[in-house]
């Protein structure tokens, strides 16, 4: 054996040990754990996911349950879906069946003091009831600056105007 | 032509020669442009033979053995001259009916007593919808969606010049089913943009319809300035707004209200009794007597340019010959009334063309069923004398041709959009190929 096969021996030596000598000290290391997981969020409809138009029944019979607070019954519905196909300019026609059902004596609307006693609240509910989600920042600031800033501003005249504006004829 | 040349010729010219040649070379130059392909000097808008077109679609399956031809007798007595007396087998079977004063509209215009529904099946949705778009119907319909090529409504809503309202274009049917869909199209560029207003007036005016659009809540003109501001402000939020519109016609603010207040007082007027027996008939008041006076209403309240309306109550034939010839009187007597409220509305009278036709008739083969008179029935199932209609144009002396009967085969039911579009000047500014038909110059003066 000369001295160059010494050398290399003790090199392949030296390597396997420090080989061997890694996986122990990394074996032994204690194990890190990640869990992933999402935060609750309470999820809402946005309206720039909003295009569907309502049906002619989806629009009658969402109406009548946002005017009078409960479903209305499929005779009901059946009639009204006729009158509405009897005429062309179906707005007009939304527009007019709105305003009947807002002069009803069984409406179920929330009384003008009602809003004034909690116009931030009124501003939530009406977004969440009328439009299926809440209103941003500056839709409640300038709704709640509008209230407050015109007391013959009526939940009726917030009801009538939301009910025949763009948004409440899409889902 | 410069200032050289004008001087040399100038000097073989003479002077008054030179400038009457030079005025009319100038005149040409401005005139020019403006004579159109088809030769007329100006664009068609503008250049009308009358301002108001009704349409009446005598529809629901008409033979011209029972019309035109009066195999039965004079069934409509209205829109024929003559007296030939009912058939004593079916006289027992009719309605008694006034007789409208006056002369027969037959005298008042052109008949056409060989026109054609020439091609497609003769179903009645397809016999309307060739009606009011100029286009046979020769693939599928789908009859829950809006025809595919352009309705007479959308051409002159469009083609005219300036663009009409759609409270000047009604099309006014008798039943709902697919035909609230021919107030538009999906054609590419027309649309419920151009559309019709729509009414069905058996279903809106209703105990219904008085139950659920006869009081609505009114607002005052400040609630209304709070409500626009409010409704705007909700629009400006959303972010589809624009696909809100076309969806349906639409009526701007104003005639939205004129239209509004009109449903109301029709509602209102029926709740008091007045549209009970608006004609003074009794129990002989058909549907299709109370579609024709509902057009009559919108007539008078709106005075349309076009407005289209229909009846069908002939269709019974296919179980009820005699009935069927009934209601052919009835439908006789609608028009007859119809065409005394236009004379009598101020505005339309004397300057508006009444244009009859059936959508496609009957079959010359019977079915086997009799009614109580013995009589059999007829369907329409596209045999030739199915195809075998007439068409009547009617209207002031001077605009239509007075007492004109034309006995040859002539005229198409694709031939009628095109006389409208004539009559009401908008029929050369629509794009060429679009419509096959002609216009029935032989009634026009």
């Amino acid at each position: 054996m000369n001295m160059l096969d010494l050398n290399n021996k003790l090199m392949r030596y030296i390597l396997y040990a420090s080989i061997s000598l890694l996986f122990i000290l990394n074996s032994c290391k204690k194990e890190t754990v990640f869990v992933y997981e999402v935060d609750p969020v309470t999820s809402r409809k946005d309206d720039i996911n909003k295009g569907i138009p309502k049906s002619t029944v989806e629009f009658i019979s969402i109406a009548y349950s946002d005017v009078f607070g409960n479903t209305i019954s499929q005779n009901n519905l059946s009639r009204l879906t006729l009158l509405y196909l009897a005429f062309g300019d179906k707005r007009l026609i939304e527009d007019l069946l709105v305003k009947n059902m807002l002069n009803s004596p069984n409406v179920s609307l929330m009384s003008n003091s009602q809003m004034r006693s909690d116009i931030p609240g009124f501003v939530q509910t009406i977004y969440s009831r009328l439009f299926n989600r809440e209103p941003n920042e500056l839709e409640a600031f300038s709704l709640e600056k509008s209230i407050i800033d015109d007391t013959e501003l009526t939940p009726e005249l917030i009801y009538y105007s939301m009910m025949t504006s763009d948004e409440y004829r899409y889902y | 032509m410069n200032t050289d040349t004008t001087k040399n010729m100038s000097k073989y010219i003479p002077r008054r020669d030179f400038l009457k040649k030079t005025a009319m070379a100038a005149a040409a130059t401005v005139v020019a442009p403006y004579i159109l392909p088809s030769g007329r000097l100006f664009a068609a808008t503008g250049n009308r033979v009358a301002n108001h077109v009704v349409f009446c679609l005598f529809a629901g399956g008409i033979r011209n053995i029972e019309s035109v031809q009066k195999q039965r007798g004079n069934l409509m007595p209205s829109l024929l001259s003559g007296g030939a007396s009912v058939d004593p087998i079916i006289a027992a079977g009719m309605d008694s009916l006034p007789t409208i004063p006056g002369s027969s509209l037959q005298s008042q215009g052109t008949l056409f007593n060989q026109f054609r529904y020439a091609q497609g099946p003769t179903g009645h949705f397809n016999g309307h919808s060739t009606a009011i778009t100029g286009s046979y119907t020769l693939q599928d319909l789908n009859i829950k969606e809006p025809p595919r090529n352009p309705t007479v409504f959308e051409y002159y809503r469009k083609h005219s010049d300036p663009n009409q309202s759609a409270l000047n274009a009604w099309w006014v049917s008798n039943t709902l089913g697919p035909y609230p869909s021919l107030n538009y199209s999906t054609y590419p560029g027309y649309g419920a943009l151009y559309g019709a207003n729509y009414m069905q007036p058996s279903t809106l005016i209703s105990d219904d319809g008085l139950n659920a659009l006869s009081n609505p809540r009114i607002f005052s003109s400040s609630e209304g300035e709070k409500i626009n501001s409010l409704r705007n402000f909700f629009n400006d939020s959303f972010a589809i707004q624009s696909q809100a519109e076309g969806s349906s016609v639409s009526n701007g603010m104003n005639d939205s209200d004129l239209l509004q207040s009109f449903i109301r007082q029709q509602l209102i007027n029926a709740q008091n009794g007045q549209a009970t027996n608006p004609w003074g008939v009794g129990a002989s008041m058909n549907g299709d007597m109370y579609n024709v006076y509902y057009a009559e209403q919108i007539i008078q309240e709106f005075n349309p340019e076009l407005l289209v309306v229909n009846m069908q109550g002939v269709d019974i034939c296919h179980s009820n010959f005699t009935e069927y010839c009934n209601n052919l009187r009835k439908a006789d007597y609608a028009v007859g009334k119809l065409w005394q409220t236009i004379q009598n509305t101020p505005g339309m009278a004397n300057d508006t063309i009444l244009i009859v036709a059936p959508e496609h008739g009957r079959n010359l083969e019977p079915n086997t069923i009799l009614d109580s008179f013995g009589q059999p029935a007829i369907d329409h199932t596209s045999d030739s004398t199915s195809r075998e209609i007439f068409c009547m144009v009617v209207g002031p002396a001077g605009k239509v041709n007075q007492g004109l009967v034309i006995n040859d085969i002539t005229g198409e039911s694709i031939d009628i959009v095109p006389t409208i579009g004539h009559i009401l000047g908008f029929r050369d500014s629509i794009p060429g190929g679009m419509l096959s038909g002609r216009v029935l110059n032989e009634a026009i003066v």
